[in-house]
């Protein structure tokens, strides 16, 4: 009897002290009290994207050297898998009074991270510029924002405000074999009918791979090609100068590429992995051989270039084909920034800002962009590696910096910015997938995605308008 | 207007949930079922403030709304019927005042006490988000949005055909299909060549049944139907194929051979390994560009068709790894189950000429009876819920959603768009449909199941 009370007894005190251990983490995030002039350390979460050793691994080795520089402050890193989980967890954690500091979201969802708010209608982040404060230093940290390249800080910037701290950012870029293309004797493509005219020669040789091109059927590079064409995704300048009301899925450029793409996979050059935003898949047949060209992000320059010399290939990078009949505008970016949480006590906001600006200051974002591919985010980081001779060495690296630097600032090449993107991109891709493996009809199709689309933007508008 | 049809048929149902009740009068007993209808239909028009029933929404909704109060009127006279049957029963009484006086000495509230826990968690973790889905499930609601709006029961209807006439009398047929059977079966004496049809044609008031939700889900790409036939098919594959085939290997591997032991261990292995890590095996060796399926038909000069881009193929792809990661567990409980067939009746059975087959066949089926049914609900929670791993690792729902079946779809709606709305309508779709194929199997297996012993 006396042990079933003991079990009781148990169960009963764990309750209590789960209960007890809530309450006590919300009296302490509420708090707004200076901690650091009591000597102790300020804790600063960031929550990011990436579990791979080398992006997660360069998180963790900043934070350790911001930690040693700052000894006041403990930056502490957490992987998650995927940038919707990230998001997801952190307002849960919001919810639950426990929430991280600097979150790393994509661009897809930049609408969705302004209007976010918490439970009381506050908003969950903070403009970094107006955190800032015109400050050049924080903490002895240069501030670098204001040297965003100009691709960054185009699409980043809304209403002259810049929300976010750049980090990761890239354009789409094609790869090629250039040993295949060098077999078949035919140049570059720089076309969406140079793309054609290879493909032709390359599938005629009699030991042909199985498909000519391939790239991962993901939106983003939906939304690239619009931006070189000059097509608006949404009403407004894309959502640039007024919120997004109406997307335009069916235009005359989307109609367009979606038939290129289905000519070219209906003619055996576009290889389908059969599997929507495939990264893994289409990587794969590129290293395999089974194509000649893979339209990619350049995030992964670097790896993409050293597994193809391990294949025992000539990986050469190439700005990504476009689509001649029409004017050309420009490629936009891809990628994910750091948001700043609202509300914080300004020792914790500081420290947060100067480790934001510190994780991308000139050697740390040169040093990022050699280890993946991803462009330099800060003219200073150009610079300094145009100094080291790294272009010399890596020509590859140059592209997508140069893609990006020629593109105009125009609504379209900037890209699009509303609501509901992530699911509106899914509309997208599961139409394309539609017409490539159900071989349907392109308008018939793009019709359909455009009622589902907007829909979804209607939605997403009526949630968040006052 | 349709308010009133809403409680009428709440009453209706409600007086035919009563047709059982003990101890009461024909008429007093109608009226007392039709009060419970009544009731149980104006409690859920009053939880939904009667929204369903106005004329500003879709004809859909009204019909919806109608079945709603009905289901709702059954459901709370066959209740309140049900306790009056226990109170009516002697023996239950005299076993219930045994139990008071008998164990729990200490007073009323020990029992509770113990139970505390368990009611806590269940609480907690099951009941309150069970009411909150069916909240949610009205509402269109977003995560990190300020506002929410009320949609009533367009979470629903948009799953369904636009035309309130099919949605109304699809459902209807099929129920007509399947009590006329029923009542065919009933009539006919046993072992008669009409019984014996009217046996034969059981299946058929499935198949209408199935056939009329197939029909009454709306088609097209965004369409809720190519769903729903995904969930059938891939269900029925899994379960099917997991028993049939568990049954298979199980039989052989009770056979007395060398070294059996080690046979039977290595065969349960594949229990241990969980959904998504299924997906991921068969992902890799499926792989058309370095899977080793591929490999081995390169061999052969053969190229091995890509899963990923036909849809039976990919199919055919999922169930396999479904069924490849349930029967483990079904070899297990059936080489328990076939210890317990009655070795006398084998025996016996032997003595009498019967083949391998037909042993088989009339001896070892019938008394694996209680493990089927087990298994059968074991392999169902899988198909329905645990394959969400298998699917998220070996397909993600491709080609064209062609192998999304309801729980991904739940999972896509709900979390990865974050329209938790739409999510949780869905989940309320899944678990009427998981509710009714319990009572279905449970109701079927209550004259064919003997769990040996007396009766």
């Amino acid at each position: 009897m006396a042990k079933r009370w003991l079990g009781i007894l148990t169960v009963l005190t764990l309750l209590l002290a789960a209960c007890g251990d809530s309450g006590t983490t919300t009296t302490v995030a509420s708090g707004t009290g200076d901690t650091s002039a009591s000597g102790e350390i300020t804790d600063i979460e960031m929550w990011i994207a990436f579990a791979d050793d080398t992006r997660l691994g360069f998180a963790e080795d900043k934070a350790a050297a911001f930690n040693a520089a700052h000894p006041e402050y403990n930056v502490v890193v957490q992987s998650f898998d995927s940038y919707n989980t990230v998001f997801e967890q952190a307002q849960l954690a919001l919810d639950g009074g426990n929430p991280p500091e600097i979150i790393h979201f994509f661009e897809a969802a930049t609408q969705e991270a302004i209007d976010a708010v918490d439970a009381a209608g506050d908003p969950i982040f903070k403009s970094v510029t107006a955190a800032i404060g015109g400050r050049t230093e924080i903490l002895g940290e240069p501030v670098v924002l204001d040297d965003v390249v100009s691709a960054a800080r185009n699409y980043y910037t809304i209403d002259g405000d810049f929300y976010s701290m750049p980090w990761n950012t890239s354009s789409a870029i094609m790869f090629v074999n250039q040993d295949m293309l060098d077999a078949a004797g035919v140049d570059i493509p720089e076309t969406w009918a140079d793309v054609d005219a290879a493909c032709d020669t390359i599938l005629a040789a009699a030991d042909a791979p199985s498909g000519c091109i391939t790239w991962p059927n993901h939106s983003w590079f939906i939304e690239q090609t619009l931006g070189q064409e000059g097509t608006l995704l949404a009403n407004n300048d894309n959502g640039r100068t007024a919120r997004a009301t109406e997307v335009n899925v069916a235009s005359d450029g989307m109609k367009a590429y979606f038939q290129w793409w289905k000519d070219l996979d209906a003619s055996g050059k576009y290889l389908y992995t059969g599997v929507q935003r495939d990264w893994d898949g289409t990587n794969a047949a590129f290293q395999a051989k089974e194509v000649a060209m893979l339209i990619y992000s350049s995030s992964d320059t670097t790896v993409l270039t050293e597994t193809g010399a391990e294949n025992g290939f000539n990986v050469v990078a190439a700005p990504m084909p476009y689509n001649s009949d029409v004017p050309f505008e420009g490629n936009l970016i891809g990628g994910a920034t750091l948001w700043l949480l609202n509300g914080l006590d300004t020792t914790t906001e500081d420290g947060a800002l100067a480790f934001m600006n510190y994780f991308s200051n000139p050697e740390n974002a040169a040093e990022w962009h050699k280890i993946t591919g991803y462009i330099p985010i800060t003219n200073a980081a150009v610079q300094l590696l145009k100094d080291e001779g790294w272009y010399e060495t890596s020509p590859n690296s140059l592209v997508a910096s140069d893609q990006l630097d020629a593109a105009a600032n125009t609504p379209a090449a900037r890209g699009a910015l509303l609501g509901n993107f992530v699911s509106i991109r899914d509309v997208l891709t599961a139409a394309a997938e539609n017409m490539l493996v159900n071989d349907g009809d392109v308008t018939t199709i793009l019709e359909e995605a455009q009622g589902e689309a907007q829909r979804l933007l209607d939605e997403y508008n009526a949630l968040f308008s006052n | 207007m349709t308010l009133l049809i809403a409680l009428l048929v709440g009453a209706g149902a409600g007086a035919y949930g009563f047709r059982n009740a003990l101890r009461l009068r024909p008429q007093p007993r109608y009226l007392a079922g039709a009060a419970f209808g009544l009731l149980g239909a104006a409690v859920v028009s009053g939880a939904t403030k009667g929204c369903a029933y106005g004329t500003d929404v879709d004809s859909i909704q009204n019909v919806i709304g109608v079945a709603i109060a009905g289901a709702a009127g059954l459901a709370a006279a066959t209740a309140a019927s049900s306790t009056k049957a226990a109170r009516g029963d002697e023996p239950i009484a005299k076993q219930r005042s045994e139990l008071r006086t008998g164990t729990y000495r200490l007073g009323w509230w020990w029992p509770w006490l113990l139970l505390l826990p368990t009611l806590i968690i269940l609480v907690v973790f099951l009941y309150i988000p069970a009411v909150q889905t069916f909240t949610l499930s009205t509402m269109l609601v977003r995560l990190g949005a300020p506002n929410t709006i009320d949609v009533c029961l367009s979470n629903f209807t948009e799953l369904l055909v636009p035309n309130p006439w099919m949605v109304v009398v699809l459902p209807s047929l099929s129920v007509a299909v399947i009590w006329g059977l029923g009542l065919w079966k009933q009539r006919a004496s046993a072992g008669s060549a009409s019984y014996n049809l009217a046996t034969t044609l059981q299946p058929l008031g499935i198949m209408a049944l199935l056939t009329a939700l197939y029909f009454m889900f709306s088609g097209g790409t965004n369409g809720y139907r190519s769903i729903y036939l995904n969930t059938v098919v891939i269900s029925a594959g899994t379960v099917l194929g997991g028993m049939v085939f568990g049954l298979a290997i199980a039989y052989l591997a009770f056979q007395k051979v060398r070294g059996i032991g080690v046979y039977r261990t290595l065969l349960i292995w594949p229990y241990a390994v969980s959904a998504p890590v299924a997906g991921i095996l068969f992902f890799m060796m499926f792989d058309p560009t370095a899977g080793v399926i591929q490999h081995i038909f390169d061999g052969f000069g053969i190229d091995f068709p890509n899963y990923r881009e036909s849809v039976s193929l990919a199919r055919f792809t999922v169930i396999a790894a479904s069924v490849w990661k349930v029967l483990g567990y079904n070899i297990l409980f059936y080489l328990a189950g076939l210890q317990n067939v009655p070795i006398d009746q084998i025996e016996a059975s032997v003595l009498d000429g019967a083949s391998a087959w037909q042993r088989f066949r009339y001896i070892v089926t019938p008394s694996l009876g209680p493990i089927t049914f087990f298994l059968l609900i074991t392999n169902l929670t899988y198909a329905f819920f645990d394959i969400y791993g298998t699917i998220d690792y070996l397909t993600r729902g491709a080609p064209a959603g062609a192998t999304s079946v309801a729980i991904y779809e739940i999972i896509r709606v709900g979390v990865d768009n974050r329209d938790i709305g739409r999510g949780a309508a869905q989940s309320v779709l899944l678990f009427l449909a998981v509710i009714g194929l319990t009572i279905w199997q449970f109701r079927r297996s209550e004259d064919r199941i003997t769990y040996g012993g007396v009766g």
